[in-house]
């Protein structure tokens, strides 16, 4: 090997120099445990989540002491009791669980017909515009994207002085519930058909053609056998649009200007506003907690989707 | 055979609903953007590049916009490694417990963005690096990481084992095939997540807020605080900066992928 090594390109010889390398720290012997070294950095980096987590959950436990603004060093469950019991956090939860309901639902039923025209579509040019139109606001990002929508829907922004031009008044949808579910719904809609687009891709054609043929009308087609067919994709796209609304913080704060706070503006209000830090590590606990049940409770019903790495590769 | 035309109705009123839905926000900023007043008005009061003169002008703003890319590089060049190799081990090694690290490895999307960011504000504080650049850069690599191990996970799934076991048949050492076999078919997925962890980290705002203070303050962070202030035009001109941004990775994802890739059912 070495000798016909020596003969060839430079890049070889590199490649051959790196081998050896290879061969010099990490030996035959140790090649069963290659795939944790090759784990092992993730692991690490996924740890620092894991570190932060641990000090949310520690503080969560203790209470705040008013007359030194500490928390006390005793553990008690005190904080929890407060988020279920003050009226002002139960608001909220039910504006944020509220309007992830909403959001996911006017998302999905937007994005399935996006992701299917994208999909079956013959002409190459209309697929590209269609994933252009999908990736230019995914990646531009939710603040400047908010931004835009303060433009479009504010006082006088472009939709009022439309109205006002045609003599219709003006609409006032900054700064409230509304405005803020107008702007998630455009910010989840790319996230929402990018997962169904796969799963569109593998229901072939013929299947549909199939269901025409033997006499279903398009909308039956859509409902036996469509719908049932992108299960997994439908799953995986509604529980990612709900657990990102029920999380969110720019939308609710821009579009809802303190009209319309989410779980996450109370949670960093705790923190950087009021000083209840302990109060609001319950809050973010009691958040995490409820995100995973819903998204547990969604996988146990109908299967994980084509969410994961996927388990088929793990032979 | 022709679809009936409701369908065909219905489909495409969708569509151009959603279209429109989708990209009147940015339209709207780059028509604004250009205006000549000091307010933003329609129709805009002139056209003029002023504002993007001021945007030249203003130190705090090229300054942001330089610590944005910083962010997104440390981001991209940690991921690319980490995120590739893991996404490797997942899908090429027989590992123990591998749905349980599968999970794990997703906790950076289950976990809520506010309590990550909140999370590792406390660690960073307790091991005295909150307040400078290069932490933001990890702290965005560790939010969206699986993102980077998913691109790559479905490359190296659509790569065939034998290609790899025909190599070692014919001599090729360890090292070697993973470089001259193994890399090569997954390179779309490398680039893929790759640049999806620069364009996430180089626009990452919420996670930043709480890393961040006055003198290290990032572009998004800095715009977020302009709109809770006043909403002036020099705002629109950072937004097309954005669209820019956004529009050049789009394209090099087109050129070096295909966006097609996105369609592909796993």
């Amino acid at each position: 090997m070495t000798t016909s090594a020596r003969n060839r390109s430079p890049l070889l010889r590199l490649l051959f120099a790196a081998e050896a390398v290879r061969a010099a720290i990490w030996p035959q012997r140790m090649r069963p445990a290659t795939g944790w070294a090759f784990l092992l950095p993730a692991v690490l980096l996924v740890a620092i989540l894991v570190a932060g987590m641990a000090y949310m959950v520690d503080a969560s436990f203790h209470e705040l002491d008013r007359s030194t603004f500490r928390l006390t060093e005793e553990y008690s469950l005190t904080n929890y009791e407060t988020v279920l019991e003050r009226p002002f956090y139960s608001t909220i939860i039910i504006r944020t669980v509220l309007a992830a309901v909403i959001v996911t639902a006017i998302t999905l039923v937007l994005a399935f017909p996006y992701a299917y025209a994208m999909v079956r579509t013959k002409r190459a040019a209309t697929r590209k515009l269609l994933l252009i139109g999908l990736f230019l606001p995914f990646f531009i990002g939710q603040v400047v994207r908010a931004y835009g929508w303060l433009i479009v829907l504010g006082q006088e922004g472009l939709l009022n002085s439309t109205l006002t031009w045609m003599g219709l008044g003006t609409v006032k949808l900054i700064y409230t519930y509304p405005g803020v579910l107008i702007g998630l719904v455009q910010y989840m809609l790319p996230f929402a058909v990018l997962m169904l687009a796969p799963a569109v891709t593998a229901v072939p054609e013929e299947v549909e053609l199939a269901s025409d043929s033997l006499g279903a009308g398009w909308f039956a087609t859509l409902w036996h056998v469509l719908l049932p067919m992108t299960k997994p994709g439908l799953v995986a796209a509604g529980v990612v649009v709900f657990t990102l609304t029920i999380t969110d913080y720019a939308m609710p704060e821009i579009m809802g200007g303190g009209t319309s706070d989410f779980i996450a503006s109370a949670i960093y209000d705790g923190y950087f506003s009021t000083d209840e830090q302990g109060l609001s590590s319950a809050l973010a606990v009691l958040l995490v907690l409820g995100a995973t049940t819903v998204v547990g409770v969604v996988f146990a019903l109908v299967g994980v989707g084509t969410l994961g790495y996927s388990a088929r590769r793990l032979r | 055979m022709k679809a009936p035309q409701a369908k065909t109705v219905v489909i495409w009123t969708v569509v151009w609903f959603n279209l429109i839905f989708l990209a009147l926000p940015t339209v709207i900023v780059i028509v604004a953007s250009f205006t000549a007043g000091n307010i933003i008005q329609f129709p805009p009061e002139g056209l003029s590049l002023r504002w993007y003169a001021s945007l030249v002008e203003t130190d705090s703003y090229s300054d942001a916009f330089l610590r944005s890319l910083y962010v997104a590089a440390i981001c991209t060049l940690i991921s690319l490694p980490i995120g590739t190799l893991a996404a490797i081990a997942l899908a090429r090694y027989r590992l123990r417990m591998a749905t349980a690290i599968q999970l794990y490895l997703l906790l950076p999307f289950t976990i809520p963005l506010i309590v990550s960011g909140l999370g590792m504000m406390l660690v960073f504080g307790q091991i005295r690096i909150l307040g400078q650049l290069w932490p933001v850069g990890i702290a965005t690599c560790v939010i969206n990481i699986p993102f980077m191990i998913w691109a790559v996970a479905s490359a190296v799934n659509s790569l065939d084992v034998d290609l790899e076991n025909a190599a070692a048949n014919c001599g090729a050492p360890p090292l070697l095939t993973f470089l001259t076999v193994t890399m090569p078919a997954v390179m779309p997925g490398v680039i893929t997540g790759g640049l999806l962890m620069f364009i996430l980290a180089f626009n990452e705002f919420i996670v930043s807020l709480m890393l961040v203070d006055a003198r290290i303050v990032t572009l998004p962070v800095l715009v977020y605080n302009s709109i809770r202030s006043v909403i002036t035009p020099d705002l629109a001109a950072i937004a097309v900066v954005y669209i820019v941004v956004a529009l050049a990775t789009i394209w090099v994802l087109d050129r070096l992928v295909g966006l097609e890739i996105f369609l592909k059912s796993k």
